[in-house]
């Protein structure tokens, strides 16, 4: 293998390697670093144009949003009026509003820990699961159930909400004509009903992704060294006790990711909402801020309300992340200072 | 050797990515966005001059935009009629460019807002444009029934009664509906015959019908999720035709007691009633709209479905064989209905607009001009299986359709007393109402808890002050 000297070979004068070079000939100030060729080119493009470039499509956006929240912008016209904090003030006053955030709200709490929890049983079985004899290892056919798990997530989401819209169809369904075979009279109409549909609605969401969470939790315990499970083991450590103990605290940091992407998801939803209820569910059940929001622009006409619906959704989000990050360094343990 | 490879590839990439990086701000000032630019359009139209076989000036060689809403009724009957226009040697040479579009708001809002509309819209759908929205960037229409059709008759004198009313807001003409609908209840004739059952003439006949069908195993009523407010249609349109504007101009306004009239009251009472009695088929709310449709009309489970004269069409491909469809108006609530017998709802639908800053508003307006042709209009009657607004293009048997001769025979019956319905649509209320209806007719809800909240959105939109109303007479 020819990897062991990977320093300073020929083939790696980068731009980079060069820039720090040249600054290690000259350790002057900053300022006064000899402007190479190499050296502002390295600066314009990894420094100045990614910011440009954030700056143009994603801050000027964002400005621009807050703006127009704050309009009675119509959509359909160039016109528009300043109205200050109405459109927040009416939005906060909005039954329907209200109710749309309260489902966003409990999506986001309850889509990330059931599949989780799911996502992380599967992971451990594939990988630690297996005979407590011999190494340490996964069920038999482990590999096989990887890739069986993983097929709902390589399907786009709204193919999955079209697929069970059909299969919670309450007469034809397949659902419903399962429970009809084996004998059960009361069915229910499941994205009919204001009881089933919330819970029918976030079982599609999370059987579409438990699948991605599983592979990347697999990833984070095939990271964890084969040593200290074989430890564990021979201190006497069950297969529960090996999860609880050595495999979770060692891949918290995944745990909180996947658990800020799939709440970042469950506070949009919109493709499953609306491929799986588009008009909100009965009695909006199941009715979300983003579909409320496209509803407002392009149904209403009312833009700039629609906007101020967008940024108090990323208030949320950002509220949600900051909140997850803050309860995972509180769980995180004293132990871990300085970690980011 | 492999390092090496491993550093080329390295450097390639940071060219690539330099490139990448560079070619960016060019893609940035290309890509523009939905915000306000203002300007542009208006100004310099192309004209031509204006004479008996040109009536709006259609400058010669000149381009004409069309973009269609691809709905129940497709393209093609547009497509005919740019055909006509482009081969009428009249005009001088124009040619026709028809668009088809699902999304009418989505995919035009960003011409309207860089002044650069299309010259002819069929603003329908379930995501039109709202009409508030955009009443002020309109061209008024009556030019177009003011002028003489390709065959020489004045437009005007063609026409249904009552076809301006629909596309009439705040006193301007500005939006011609090309279909003629008729709202009614729908049922098999056949299976009607082969029971004995009669068609129901009042609210009140319902109720023995349903006791009738359960007999038979079926059910009265069904709905699907998306269209659970066709029934808030059929208790609506069956209220006026009670008491007539009564009942029609206080919703139509928005008024705070609108839903609390005792027509509406005694029509939602009824129909409680029956879902309470399993006379209306469970679980339509978990149950895609066409999905329900073909319950209907191709497994007969439900004797009755409430809908426009699309449905006809719409179901086509699944409609069981001699289902002999046709259809009666939507019924009063008693025997001591106020308004004129045969009064039903029937409006002109597929609302077509010229803006005001399209290029060329002239082309628009001709190419409605042509569409409201003896010609275009036969055709379209005749393939669509639904008349136009012109008069006189349906022949006695209908082509063939029971539903087309049942439409015509409720057309002839209504005479003038036709009414339409416009206040939901102008302000975006439908899909606030469909989460209601669903809980309603699933049986989750009293009639006044359904009351309160019809009422309660009702309230909203008239109590916000950025949305503009229109008054309704």
């Amino acid at each position: 293998m020819s990897y062991s000297t990977v320093s300073g070979g020929p083939g790696l004068e980068t731009a980079a390697v060069t820039a720090v070079q040249a600054g290690r000939r000259k350790p002057s100030r900053l300022g006064r670093r000899k402007l190479t060729f190499d050296y502002v080119s390295f600066i314009a493009v990894f420094l100045l144009l990614p910011l440009a470039i954030f700056l143009i499509f994603v801050i000027s956006p964002f400005v621009q949003a807050l703006y127009y929240s704050m309009t009675n912008w119509t959509g359909f016209s160039d016109v528009m009026g300043f109205v200050g904090v109405d459109n927040f003030v009416k939005l906060f006053n909005d039954p329907i509003f209200l109710r749309a955030m309260l489902n966003n709200i409990v999506l986001a709490v309850i889509v990330p820990l059931i599949t989780i929890v799911i996502a992380l049983i599967f992971a451990s079985m594939i990988t630690v699961g297996g005979p407590s004899s011999g190494q340490v290892r996964g069920l038999r056919a482990s590999s096989f159930y990887r890739v069986i798990s993983f097929f709902p997530y390589v399907i786009p989401a709204i193919v999955i909400a079209i697929l069970w819209n059909m299969i919670y169809t309450p007469s034809g369904g397949l659902l419903n004509g399962i429970l009809g075979l084996i004998g059960v009279q009361d069915r229910p109409s499941w994205l009919g009903d204001e009881r089933t549909a919330m819970g029918a609605t976030i079982f599609v969401i999370v059987w579409s992704m438990v699948g991605f969470y599983m592979i990347l939790f697999v990833a984070a315990i095939k990271g964890i060294p084969s040593e200290t499970l074989e430890a564990a083991r021979i201190d006497g450590a069950g297969r529960f006790r090996t999860v609880t103990s050595i495999l979770l605290p060692q891949m918290r940091d995944n745990v909180q990711t996947a658990y800020i992407y799939l709440g970042i998801m469950a506070l949009d939803a919109f493709v499953y909402m609306v491929g799986l209820n588009s008009t909100g569910g009965p009695g909006n059940s199941t009715l979300v801020m983003s579909q409320y929001l496209f509803r407002t622009a392009f149904e209403k006409g009312q833009f700039g309300l629609a906007t101020a619906m967008g940024v108090v959704l990323a208030v949320i989000t950002l509220l949600f992340a900051a909140l997850v990050i803050g309860v995972f360094r509180l769980i995180g343990g004293k132990d871990e200072e300085g970690r980011a | 050797m492999e390092l090496k490879d491993a550093s080329i590839s390295r450097r390639n990439l940071l060219r690539g990515a330099a490139t990448a990086a560079l070619l960016l701000p060019f893609g940035a000032t290309l890509a523009s966005c939905a915000a306000p630019s203002g300007g542009g359009g208006g100004g310099d139209k192309p004209a031509g001059d204006v004479t008996a076989d040109n009536p709006f000036g259609v400058a010669a060689n000149s381009k004409v935009d069309a973009v269609i809403f691809d709905g129940g009724y497709g393209i093609d009957y547009v497509e005919n009629s740019a055909k006509i226009m482009q081969d009428n040697k009249k005009l001088g040479g124009v040619s026709v460019k028809v668009s088809s579009s699902t999304k009418i708001a989505q995919e035009l809002q960003p011409r309207f807002v860089g002044g650069n509309p299309p010259d002819l819209i069929d603003n329908s759908g379930a995501n039109s444009i709202g009409w508030n929205t955009i009443l002020d960037q309109l061209e008024t229409l009556d030019d177009v029934l003011d002028s003489n059709n390709l065959e020489g008759t004045k437009i005007s004198d063609t026409l249904f009664g009552g076809v301006k009313a629909p596309g009439t807001f705040d006193g301007k003409f500005v939006a011609l509906n090309y279909v003629m609908t008729v709202y009614g209840i729908w049922y098999s004739s056949s299976l009607f015959e082969a029971n004995g059952w009669e068609v129901p003439k009042s609210w009140q006949d319902l109720k023995a019908l349903g006791e009738k069908a359960k007999a038979k195993g079926k059910y009265l009523f069904l709905w699907g999720k998306e269209a659970a407010t066709y029934y808030q249609t059929m208790v609506v349109d069956s209220a006026v035709i009670q008491a007539g504007d009564d009942v029609r101009v206080p919703l139509e306004n928005l008024d705070a007691k609108a839903w609390s009239h005792p027509a509406i009251q005694g029509i939602l009472e009824i129909l409680h009633d029956l879902i309470a009695s399993g006379y209306v088929k469970p679980g339509g709310g978990g149950t895609q709209f066409t999905q329900a449709q073909a319950q209907w009309s191709l497994d007969q489970e439900a004797l009755l479905y409430p809908s426009g004269s699309w449905i006809e069409n719409e179901m086509k491909k699944t409609t069981a064989d001699d289902f002999q469809m046709k259809g009666f108006p939507e019924l009063p609530l008693d025997t001591s209905q106020t308004t004129p017998a045969g009064t039903m709802r029937a409006e002109a639908g597929e609302p077509f607009i010229v803006p005001k800053k399209a290029k060329n508003p002239a082309g628009g307006k001709e190419l409605l001009r042509t569409m409201l042709s003896k010609e275009s209009a036969t055709a379209f009657a005749k393939n669509k299986l639904a008349p136009t607004i012109v008069k006189d293009t349906v022949p006695a048997d209908g082509f063939g359709s029971t539903a087309l001769v049942s439409q015509s025979e409720m057309l002839a019956a209504a005479g003038e007393n036709v009414f339409t319905i416009k206040s939901f649509n102008l302000y975006g209320m439908n899909s606030d109402q469909l989460p209601i209806w669903n809980s309603f007719l699933d049986g989750k809800m009293t009639v006044a808890e359904i009351t309160s909240q019809l009422q309660a959105l009702t309230d909203k939109v008239r109590e916000d002050s950025s949305v503009t109303k229109i008054e309704i007479k």
